[in-house]
This record gives C-alpha cells, structure tokens and sequence, in this order.
C-alpha cells in the first residue's frame, strides 16, 4: 500500500463514490474521467448504493505479501443495486456459507496494515445481510 | 512492407536456474538462437518481460542485453505487457520488420522469478491489475481468475473436473519435451487431490513460477516459417467492469484481426499455443476464438479434441501450466515452440504433417492478447 496514493482516494474507498455521466446516466466504480459508454467527458462524483448481490467469490489462501496477516480472504463480485460491479472481500464470512446470489452490504473495515507503527488502512468490505 | 520470416530460434530449459542470473538467461537464450548466424546483422532488440524492477532490481534491458551481447551502439528497448510482454515484444520486433526499416530484429523473451519468495511474487503478478483499485482489496491475480472460473461454472452447469482436463493434457505433453519445467504426467484424480490456492482453482491447475529465456531472429529474408499475422487487442482492465466477464473479448478481437491479415481458415489450423495460466484461462481462450462453444472447451477437453494426438492439438510441448511459464519469456516460449513444430523439429512432440500455428498470449485477464499465426514455407 502506499500511503499518499491510499490519502488520495479515502472518499472512495469509504463512502464508495464513484462517477456517473451527465449525458447518458451511466454510472461507474471506480471513477473515470471519460464515460465508456458514450464517450463523454462531462461526470459527476456519484456516491454507489451500499447493498448488492453476490455474483462470484473465492477463498484466497496465499494472498499479496501487504496482506500476509489476513490470510485466508474471501473476495467476492458484487453486483450492485444500480447495476455496477465492484471487487470486494467478505467481512465475518466463511467461505462454507458464501453463496451465489446472496445479498450483501458495504460496511467499513481495516484493509491492512503498515507494520506495528504504521498508518492502518481502512475500507469497504461487504457483509452478508 | 516487408514480409516477417523466423530465420532461427534458441531457447533454454524452463526452470529453476539458481546459478543463472537474469542476464544469463537473455545471453543464453540469444546466442542459442545466434548459433550459425554470424554474418547476420542485427538492427533491433527487443526484449520482453513484466517484473524486473520489483523481482530483480534491474529495469533498462534492452541495453543491458546489447551491452552483454557484445553488440553496444545497437537500438534496443525492453516492452512490457504483464503475462503477455513475451507475444508483445515478438509483435513489436514483427512491425519493426514490416515497417522496412529494420532487416533483422532480436527478440527475446525473459522472467527471473525464482529469487523472490511466494508472496512477493504475488504482488508482483498483482501488479497487471489496478493498484488503486484491485490491488488494493487483497486481490491476488489468481484470484481474479478463480472469480471468473466460478461464474463459468455457475452459469454453464460446468463441474470443475471437466476444466481440470486443461493440466492433464499439458503434462501429458511436457513428458517429452526437452526444454519443459515438470516432465511428469498427471490424473484428474491427482489435480483434485490437490489443494485450493484459490477455490476453484487448485495447486495442480495453477501454471507455476519459473525461470526462463527464449529468443528469436526476425527477418525480411525469407526462411523456413513465415509469420503470418501479428495481432493485438485490449480489454477493460478490470473484470469488474465488463459487461460480459466470461466473454475474452481481446483474444476474439486479436484473434479474427489475424484471422483477416493472414487470409486463412480458422479450421485449417494445426495446432495451438494457447494461455492456458489457469484452466479457465484455456477454455475462454478456446471459446473466444471460436474452437469450442461457449461452455464446452472443457468437455471438448476431455473427449480428446486437443489431445497431440487429437482433432486440434494445444500445448504441444506442455503450455504455461507444464513447459512452465516464465511470464515475459511465455509469449516467445510459444513462438520458438511454434517454430519447432513447423520445422519438423519437435521430436516427440510432432505434430505430424503441422504447416499452420496459431500462439495465443494474453496479458492480465484477457487484458491484452496478442496472437500470432505462422506457416510453413513451402
């Protein structure tokens, strides 16, 4: 992790803010700068819905060296309720009861960490509801 | 424009190379291709790889490759493209040919990643993907892989087994081959004895981290093997943003963009060189370019469709999952082994009577993919 570029994007990572496209509506996590839909560079900050669906998850055992600690991670694909996808872990989970098409909800949690003395990275992660 | 000919090729073993350094296995893989070609000019270098930097503290290849080649004063440049640098670099020595500017082009495939250990490295492969935001939820690139491989299962009533097909061919394949990482044959039962690195994908279906350089010699003069086609294309960088993550569509696009450069049938093929890093990875691949229908690559799999022996053989010499995948040496491992094949040189790994291959390398998730098709010169 790197701790200016995780500064730059805290709203995000937080509060889930993503764009939508003032000409054609559509609406996209992570934000972008032009729409890639119509191709329009005219957006607006747009905070996403906090509830979604399960469309696919898996139980990583061996995961990048910054999150060693919280090994193992269950990652999921969630469709959220205005239709954008978004990569996330499962908070509270095991991965016997993650199912497919099951409802989930964003909630704040700790990412990582930079060692003992270093800054704690929080974010979303979603629960199952 | 120029036509693009493969004048000769030169690889080493794929591995664990403990005693070789990163530049020992550019210089080896060079002056293995090199061997009968001193008059030959070179105008070009160029070299493929994703991870130097991070694994081994040495970006600025293509100097140090001229530099160590005895052949400083020389255009060199290192391309990057994650998994799929290796079919980049041989596309970017491809154009520079065609373009008639340059006669002979060395391109050279490399990845040193023995010396880091496993959760550095996985880091360092994470790196293909966003690290403001993929990176940064814990997403191996594995993972990544093991989403999308759940979703096929789920969507086509597919069980795992018949995507683990994928590692027994490969295996079977790299028996044989001279230059492979695992000459050791698997069952379906020993893939699923295996552990999960990340459901559904186990220890046994995953391609392995490994060592390796291949090289190749391009040329305007014509030579034994013509490349056909060279042809790229690009995806979203993120799964989470396609609108049909089970759809390859840069290996669809790459692939047909070939397909219409080198005027051939696509059935008229021989064999391929697919990408397969994961079992997933080889059966979205073979579906995107039309081989097998959407959800059936596994079950063609296993009634022996791409078997060496079968209607189109794949992974002639073991793929990324048994040769081993170097990640920048890979896209050029498939064109050497290409070569070998339209040479009449693959030993027990002929295919017989192959006058048309096809190489398929893919960056990322189907992020980039460059596919090449190449024939024998009659």
């Amino acid at each position: 992790m790197i701790p200016i570029a995780y500064w730059r994007n805290r709203k995000l990572y937080t509060r889930l803010i993503g764009s939508r496209c003032k000409r054609c509506g559509a609406e996209y996590y992570p934000p972008v700068k032009v729409c890639k839909k119509c191709g329009s560079v005219d957006l607006e900050e747009k905070e996403m819905p906090k509830t979604g669906t399960i469309i696919s998850y898996t139980k990583l055992t061996e995961p990048p060296v910054d999150f060693k600690d919280y090994s193992p991670i269950y990652l999921a694909m969630i469709r959220l309720d205005n239709g954008v996808t978004v990569l996330g872990q499962i908070a509270d989970a095991e991965s016997e009861e993650i199912r497919i098409g099951m409802r989930v909800m964003a909630t704040i949690r700790k990412w990582t960490e930079d060692g003992q003395n270093g800054i704690i990275y929080y974010g979303y992660k979603f629960k199952i509801i | 424009m120029s036509k693009v000919y493969i004048k000769s090729a030169g690889l080493i073993p794929v591995g664990e190379h403990w005693n070789k350094s990163l530049t020992d296995l550019m210089v080896e893989a060079s002056l293995n291709a090199l061997k009968g070609q001193d008059g030959v000019k070179i105008d070009r270098i160029v070299v493929g790889n994703m991870m130097s930097g991070y694994l081994n503290n040495q970006e600025h290849l293509g100097a140090l490759l001229a530099s160590a080649l005895g052949m400083k004063g020389i255009e060199a440049l290192k391309v990057e493209a994650a998994c799929g640098s290796g079919g980049m670099a041989v596309h970017e020595g491809y154009i520079s040919v065609k373009s008639g500017d340059y006669e002979n082009v060395l391109v050279v495939g490399v990845e040193k990643m023995k010396d880091a250990d496993t959760q550095v490295l996985t880091k360092a492969l994470a790196m293909a993907e966003s690290a403001d935001f993929t990176q940064v939820v814990g997403a191996s690139f594995i993972s990544l892989n093991a989403l999308l491989m759940r979703m096929y299962m789920n969507k086509y009533n597919v069980q795992e087994e018949f995507l683990d097909y994928f590692p027994v061919i490969a295996h079977k394949n790299a028996v044989t081959a001279a230059h492979s990482q695992f000459k050791k044959a698997f069952t379906l039962e020993d893939v699923k004895r295996s552990p999960y690195l990340a459901e559904p994908i186990r220890l046994l279906s995953s391609a392995p981290s490994s060592d390796g350089a291949a090289a190749l010699l391009l040329s305007s003069k014509p030579s034994d093997v013509e490349i056909l086609a060279s042809e790229v294309s690009t995806n979203e960088l993120m799964i989470s943003q396609r609108e049909n993550p089970l759809k390859f569509e840069a290996t669809e696009k790459a692939f047909k963009k070939a397909v219409e450069k080198a005027e051939i049938n696509p059935s008229s093929v021989d064999f391929l060189e697919i990408h397969d890093a994961f079992p997933i990875v080889a059966a979205l691949s073979l579906e995107a370019m039309g081989y097998s229908a959407e959800g059936r690559a596994g079950f063609d799999a296993a009634n022996g469709k791409y078997n060496l022996d079968g209607d189109l053989p794949i992974l002639t010499f073991g793929g990324l999952k048994a040769r081993g995948h170097p990640v920048g040496g890979t896209g050029v491992y498939q064109i050497v082994e290409a070569y070998m094949q339209l040479t009449g040189t693959a030993g027990k790994n002929q295919v017989q009577g192959a006058k048309l291959g096809v190489t398929q390398n893919v960056g990322g998730v189907d992020t980039t993919s460059v596919v090449h098709i190449l024939r024998k010169v009659s």
